[in-house]
């Protein structure tokens, strides 16, 4: 005989490891074959394949946690509390060779007669516990390390190879980071869908997080969609019922394909549309601001470069910027794009100031860490560095990092700042004339960000008043 | 090698007893807690015997065969730490066989704990459920003694 089993408990930290090692030696004693996977606070361990899965005789599931039993569909399923396998693990191996058989969510209330000691406890690990809230956090953190080895490849590249990536190693270390960002979108997505509905939201959600990337619907796209995906496949499990002999084609076949079709028509069309029309509009606008004051002009391309951090508004700010290099000759700088690029460079730099330094207790351990490599991203002209802090706070963050950065554009204009090169961040700063007025021009970025830094750090005191935030 | 040296020092001496003195569970939890406390890996007491009691409230953490396993996770805990302590009068604790306790684990381990901590609880947890490891807890005279029953 061949036996899967899960054991967990509330805490997991103790009953869940000494669950599995009695199956374990009690299933050696008796000639079963079996692997049990282990959810404690470690995380998942030992985890069962599906081909484990597959070719079992039977399941028991030994938890005082709501396990998720999506793939024993089909499978002859035993579920009991953690402390029946401590107590009386032999007792179960008769018990599961007549369990019934897992048919899919319909039978809950069956699973809950078989429970014989104290039911689903405290530590809920299910995805309704969770809340909208920690599903956009499982998303943001799975995203950071991405950002993360992106944003600093890319900063390395200019280090390697100057303002342009010059160079063979330079432009493969360029690849590399532009790779690991792009795929921060599809990784945002696809772990808040992953957070709602399981492994089925991760199909719909990422393709939806790379369509957002690709039509140039930044963090917010991917937000919407990731959320969009989720719940669709939620719905699905919850709403198609099939016979249960082709229950087996739900996982594989079915969810996948109807809930991508799906979401990823829902955000070509219904989402992309009207954002793809933001994007030209506001650049048409942009273009029809000729002759206004550049002060002026530099507080809104400013402002655009924080609102939405890389996403419709502020990508065309950005090639507003790049247009304006294209009329320079040698040795001319634009000081279009110097306002864009330093003021893109505020929002990581001014959160990492808030999160580092300013006010550390009031953010999360995830998100101080992500602090300390905004310091590099922001300095790199990676305005993507803040977008953690914005998926999880928006309104505050965005509102805050629009001031500073609306703050730096126009000191920069004002100033008379100007700069030769699209990229590069602080690297070209010390480029001997790639930037004019280099230090007004570093000015103008201590300013914005000093300015955001401290308002991001207020509206979070604001917030939290009183209590303390848990890391 | 490592993980040898990780037991000890999440379990110092001074976090052993092999003589305590408290015969309910209320008390003897109170006992090795106050170990806990005094080695200052603790910042208030009070709160974490309330979450160890909270989870006792779920289920017994008496496993049987004279082993008690009560646990707290909480923020008063400053670093994971373990407790041992034997009785050799026994301890009255409800367990899920009705007998008396004679070997007590208490843990204790903050909101975020290392996976390296929480490894090492697994695997404790896992030796006590054979009964030679039982038998040579029951038989240690040192903490040494102790240290290598686990370390085996």
């Amino acid at each position: 005989m061949k036996i899967v089993a899960i054991t967990s408990c509330s805490t997991g930290i103790a009953h869940t490891y000494m669950a599995a090692e009695n199956l374990e030696t009690t299933a050696k004693k008796l000639g079963v074959e079996i692997k049990v996977e282990t959810q404690g606070s470690i995380g998942v361990e030992n985890a069962l394949t599906s081909a484990e899965i597959a070719a079992a005789d039977g399941v028991i599931i030994a938890a005082s946690t709501s396990v998720n039993k999506d793939r024993f569909s089909g499978k002859k399923l035993l579920d009991v509390d953690v402390t029946e396998a401590v107590d009386h693990p032999k007792e179960l191996f008769e018990r599961v060779k007549t369990a019934p058989v897992y048919q899919g969510n319909k039978d809950s209330s069956n699973d809950v007669s078989i429970k014989s000691t104290k039911t689903h406890a405290t530590n809920n690990v299910g995805s309704k516990a969770k809340g909208i809230y920690g599903h956009l956090m499982t998303g943001v953190s799975y995203m950071i390390p991405f950002v993360v080895a992106g944003g600093i490849c890319t900063a390395l590249a200019f280090a390697v190879g100057g303002i342009n990536a010059h160079g063979t190693l330079a432009q493969a270390i360029s690849k590399l980071g532009s790779t690991a960002m792009g795929l921060m979108w599809p990784v945002l997505a696809g772990y808040t869908a992953f957070s709602i509905a399981d492994r089925p939201g991760l199909v719909p959600g990422m393709v939806a997080g790379m369509l957002s990337s690709s039509m140039n619907a930044g963090f917010l796209g991917a937000l919407l969609g990731g959320f969009l995906a989720g719940y669709t496949v939620l719905a699905m499990k919850k709403w198609i019922k099939l016979p249960s002999s082709f229950s087996g084609l739900m996982p594989i076949l079915i969810i996948p394909l109807i809930s991508t079709l799906f979401v990823g028509l829902v955000m070509k069309f219904i989402i992309g549309t009207p954002i793809t029309a933001l994007n030209k509009g506001i650049t048409a606008w942009l273009n029809s601001l000729t002759g206004v004051n550049s002060v002026l002009l530099g507080l809104i391309l400013g402002a655009m470069m924080a609102i939405d951090l890389a996403g419709p508004i502020g990508k065309a700010a950005y090639f507003f910027g790049v247009a304006s290099l294209t009329n320079l000759s040698a040795g001319q700088t634009s000081p279009i794009m110097a306002a864009v690029m330093v003021s893109g460079m505020v929002p990581p730099l001014a959160l990492a100031l808030s999160s580092t330094v300013l006010g550390k207790n009031l953010y999360s351990k995830d998100e101080r860490e992500a602090g300390k490599s905004a310091w590099v991203l922001g300095l790199s002209f990676i305005s993507e560095g803040a977008i953690p802090f914005a998926a999880t706070d928006p309104i505050r963050v965005l509102a805050a990092m629009t001031v500073g950065s609306a703050i730096t554009g126009g000191l920069s204009m004002w100033f008379k700042c100007g700069i030769a090169v699209p990229h590069g961040g602080f690297f070209v700063f010390l480029i001997p004339g790639a930037v004019s007025h280099v230090l007004l021009y570093v000015i103008a970025l201590v300013v914005g960000t000093v300015i955001s830094g401290f308002l991001i750090t207020f509206l979070k005191k604001l917030r939290f008043k009183g209590k303390e935030v848990n890391a | 090698m490592a993980a040898d040296f990780a037991l000890r020092k999440l379990m110092p001496p001074d976090l052993i007893t092999f003589d305590l003195q408290a015969t309910d569970k209320a008390a003897a939890i109170k006992e090795l807690a106050q170990k806990i406390k005094d080695a200052k890996q603790i910042n208030d007491l009070d709160t974490y015997l309330n979450a160890v009691f909270k989870r006792e409230e779920e289920y017994t953490t008496g496993i049987g065969n004279g082993v008690a396993i009560p646990h707290g996770k909480t923020a008063a805990v400053l670093k994971s730490s373990l407790a041992f302590g034997r009785s050799n009068k026994g301890i009255t604790y409800n367990s899920m066989d009705n007998k008396p306790v004679y070997l007590m684990f208490l843990i204790a381990v903050p909101e975020n704990s290392s996976n390296e901590h929480l490894q090492i609880l697994s695997q404790i947890a896992r030796k006590l459920m054979h009964e030679e490891n039982r038998q040579a807890i029951l038989k240690a005279q040192s903490p040494e003694e102790l240290y290598q029953v686990f370390e085996s």
